[in-house]
């Protein structure tokens, strides 16, 4: 299609209402954002200019190197935790069976809602007295039978697998059709021995962990180690959340890969494990990119779950850079520290975009 | 087939028995590994479901931080709903929604255990005037049901001798069951509930009721009902009912909650056809034609996907502040803070709300994906510009506009940050999002979590039968690269 002067205008016109409002509400704030982090300003006076003294004046706050501090542990271990348990999950789910759709919309739930409805129904489950400390309690009094389960089964299996060998056939050590077989053998076992009284719930008091009004960090140590609970539980929340749609990232890429590959693998004798680290994880490369930038860039910026959390946890223990640029804008009382606020701005955008090109690089070199 | 070199008594192996032998031993281990994988499934999705059931269930619950937490919920129980509906009756002469009006006339009964040696004793039946939540419902004056109720024909109705266990040992006494009325006093205005305190005497233990007991005070001595009139809905749904009754406007007395919804879908709906117009317009100009400065374009939408809101929300609300040069007049004011026309023009993050960078770019990659056939056709037929983008482009353009409106109603509907600095005050200027955390804030601390969880499962339902409906968008908008809202 010829592009005619007159077309060309066109065009713009086509663009203007959008370019307008980007240039008005990205570009010119980007700019001003960058401008007010050099100058002193609290919205009432006349900025005045004082160079870089706000970016080292950052590095001086405790609150701020706590929000870095929780940023970047927050960030890190979400992101790890959350791309490897998504491709597991994704892995195990790789089949061909009726029903995978309704499944994984199912699992698609959790995102769908807001951060607020998810942080709110999270908020009481995590009450002295919620649903989960009541799991935690319910566990430790089962402990004896899940244990005595455990161990029935993989007894069992053992059995199994041993015979099966003897009489030829290639078994492998998690053999689907034994495995049925033991669970069902380990069920019947363990709901004997528990009738019988063998083994028997503990009686034990409720667990009373304080995940929210507490400013208790694990681990002891070290210093840069040390996460606050109540950061624990957000991180918590986060990946129960992310993990569905990651895992359907990553569902959609795995079943691209061939099965013949897994099938040749599995005639060359790999295991599970060899076939997951040696097909699975060089062939969904490029989605790993994807999911890790994404994770990354969405829990360094994490911002809702603090402000949600409010009043409920300390500040120190959850603050996050993100919230470190809103407290600096609207600080209550005090007068508003735009500069500072924009400082933490700009640090915390640099900041993202090279964590995003550091583990491309990271991601990239692995490839060749 | 390799495994097999030899059968059991060490002949060669690969006879046709063999052959079928192992073939059924496989195909044995795939059925046992269809039937772990969708195991595997049914807990996944307990794990990621069951929490928010668990939330939709307990918001049933008068206290839903009941301990042990429970599915077995009295709310739920249809034999409650069959007394529930009937005490409605007879307090207002409504089955549904209950309440207290002139007339009414509500009989109810409650049975203790006496052990032997304890003297009997009446209970006091007391009408509180107690009111209802926290906070948020304190601006409002009500009509109290003890102002007009009054207490008739309380009498033993029933004894019957016999053993129940108390503090863990199982003692002889006997059931004593006491009736009583509670009538409606002369005229009055209709009242929404009649909550009722129970007395009894030492070692009288609470057995029964007409409707179970919402909380036992004071060591069990004192046993106490919300409502007794409750209707079947007002029974089951209590907690969505106080959503609408108790957190209302200071000035309106309007309920919050409502206000909040309407703002919700105002700026959503807006969002929606500003995003379908405006981005499909940019993206078909991105597309299909060449000018200079095309790519600088490009690139300043790609890295304002970058950005992070944090930045550019500073000016953003400077400018909303300060009425968006003169344009806040358009809407009869001078600041467009706390309005939701500002939360739809302005926006944190990539540019305005109302055009999205995104779904520009969403636009971008389907008009580049259709042929130029059918618009090389209506240029020649003499159409312009316009007639064909409008005429002939956008209608093939159905399926990628539906993801733009889905996706953009989701979004617009959950989002958080930016409403947030937008909408401080009043309270019904809100979106329900930030609406809802003013709950947190008024309610969680009174350890009221009826209200809010009821709160969070409403507000999440239009987007849940969005997500029904239309799922396969949602699951595009994963693979389109975009992360959640």
């Amino acid at each position: 299609m010829k592009n005619s002067l007159r077309e060309q205008l066109g065009a713009w016109l086509f663009l203007s209402p959008f370019l307008l409002t980007l240039a008005v509400f990205f570009v010119y704030s980007t700019g001003r954002a960058f401008y007010f982090s050099f100058t002193d300003y609290n919205m009432f006076s006349e900025p005045q200019w004082v160079g870089f003294a706000n970016y080292i004046s950052l590095f001086q706050q405790s609150l701020f190197l706590r929000a870095l501090q929780n940023t970047v542990l927050f960030s890190l271990i979400v992101t790890v935790v959350q791309c490897f348990l998504a491709l597991v999950m994704a892995t195990v789910l790789n089949q061909k069976i009726r029903g995978l759709g309704f499944f994984r919309a199912t699992y698609y739930m959790p995102s769908i809602a807001s951060s607020v409805v998810i942080t709110l129904i999270f908020l009481w489950m995590y009450q002295r007295r919620g649903l989960i400390n009541y799991l935690w309690t319910e566990g430790r009094r089962h402990a004896p039978i899940i244990v005595f389960f455990l161990v029935t089964v993989s007894i069992i299996q053992i059995l199994q697998v041993v015979i099966e060998r003897r009489r030829g056939f290639p078994a492998r050590w998690v053999d689907p059709a034994l495995t049925v077989m033991s669970i069902l053998i380990g069920t019947a076992v363990t709901a004997g021995a528990w009738v019988f009284g063998f083994i028997a719930v503990r009686d034990l008091p409720p667990v009373d962990f304080t995940w929210l009004q507490t400013r208790m960090r694990i681990p002891e140590s070290p210093e840069f180690l040390r996460v606050p609970v109540p950061l624990i539980a957000i991180m918590i929340q986060n990946i129960f959340t992310t993990i569905p749609t990651l895992m359907i990232m990553y569902l959609t890429a795995l079943q691209d890969v061939p099965k013949s590959l897994y099938e040749a693998a599995e005639i060359d004798g790999a295991g599970a494990t060899q076939r997951f680290l040696n097909i699975t994880i060089p062939s969904v490369r490029p989605v790993t990119f994807l999911v890790v930038t994404l994770s990354l860039i969405g829990t360094l910026q994490m911002f809702d779950q603090v402000a949600i959390f409010g009043d409920a946890v300390p500040l120190e223990s959850v603050i996050t850079l993100a919230y470190f640029v809103y407290n600096r804008m609207f600080p209550g009382a005090q007068l508003p520290q735009v500069g500072i606020a924009s400082a933490a701005a700009i640090f915390l955008a640099l900041f993202t975009l090279s964590l995003v090109l550091i583990q491309r690089l990271f991601i990239k070199s692995e490839v060749s | 087939m390799l495994f097999l070199k030899t059968d059991e008594n060490g002949n060669p192996a690969g006879t046709t028995t063999e052959d079928s032998n192992i073939t059924f031993w496989r195909a044995k281990r795939r059925w046992a590994r269809v039937g772990i994988v969708y195991l595997v499934m049914l807990v996944f999705a307990v794990l990621f479901v069951g929490p928010l059931l668990f939330a939709a269930f307990s918001s049933l619950k008068i206290n839903p931080l009941e301990y042990p937490p429970s599915l077995r919920i009295a709310e739920l129980n249809p034999v409650n709903w069959v007394t529930a509906a009937r005490l409605g009756n007879s307090g207002s002469g409504n089955y549904w929604s209950g309440g207290f009006a002139p007339g009414g006339d509500i009989p109810f009964d409650i049975q203790y255990f006496i052990p032997d040696g304890v003297e009997q004793q009446t209970p006091e039946i007391q009408v509180p005037r107690r009111r209802p939540g926290a906070g948020l419902g304190a601006v409002r004056a009500i009509e109290f049901a003890a102002d007009h109720a009054e207490i008739h024909d309380l009498r033993v109705s029933d004894t019957e001798i016999g053993r129940h266990e108390v503090e863990d040992v199982e003692r002889a006494g006997r059931f004593v069951t006491w009736s009583f009325r509670i009538t409606y006093a002369g005229d009055g205005p209709k009242i929404d509930r009649v909550p009722v305190d129970i007395l009894a005497a030492p070692q009288h233990y609470y057995i029964s009721s007409t409707l179970p007991a919402s909380r036992l005070e004071r060591r069990g001595r004192v046993v106490s009902f919300v409502d007794i009139a409750p209707g079947i809905g007002r029974y089951v749904f209590r907690n969505y009912a106080r959503l609408f009754d108790e957190a209302r406007s200071v000035t309106t007395g309007q309920p919050l909650f409502f206000a909040w919804t309407r703002n919700s879908f105002f700026v959503s709906v807006v969002r929606v056809f500003t995003n379908l117009l405006f981005a499909s317009m940019a993206g078909y100009a991105l597309a299909r034609y060449h000018f200079r400065g095309k790519f600088l374009v490009f690139l300043v939408l790609l890295f304002s996907q970058m950005v992070p809101a944090q930045v550019t929300f500073i000016s953003n609300y400077l400018l909303l502040r300060d009425g968006l040069f003169g344009l806040s007049n358009l809407f009869g004011r001078t600041s467009l803070l706390n309005s939701l026309w500002g939360v739809i023009i302005a926006g944190a993050g990539s540019g305005a709300a109302m055009i999205e960078a995104g779904k520009v770019f969403i636009m971008k990659q389907f008009f580049e994906t259709i042929s130029r056939d059918v618009e090389e056709a209506a240029l020649i037929d003499g159409a312009n510009q316009w007639q064909r983008y409008s005429r002939v482009v956008l209608p093939i353009a159905r399926p990628a506009l539906g993801a733009v409106a889905i996706l953009t109603f989701q979004g617009a509907w959950n989002e958080f940050f930016w409403p947030f600095i937008v909408l401080t005050s009043p309270e019904e200027v809100k979106t329900l999002p930030i609406g809802l955390m003013s709950f947190r804030q008024t309610y969680g601390a009174a350890g009221d979590w009826g209200l809010i969880l009821s709160g969070a499962i409403l507000s999440a339902i239009p987007v849940i039968i969005l997500f029904v409906v239309f799922q396969k968008y949602f699951i595009h908008g994963v693979s389109f690269g975009g992360s959640k809202g």
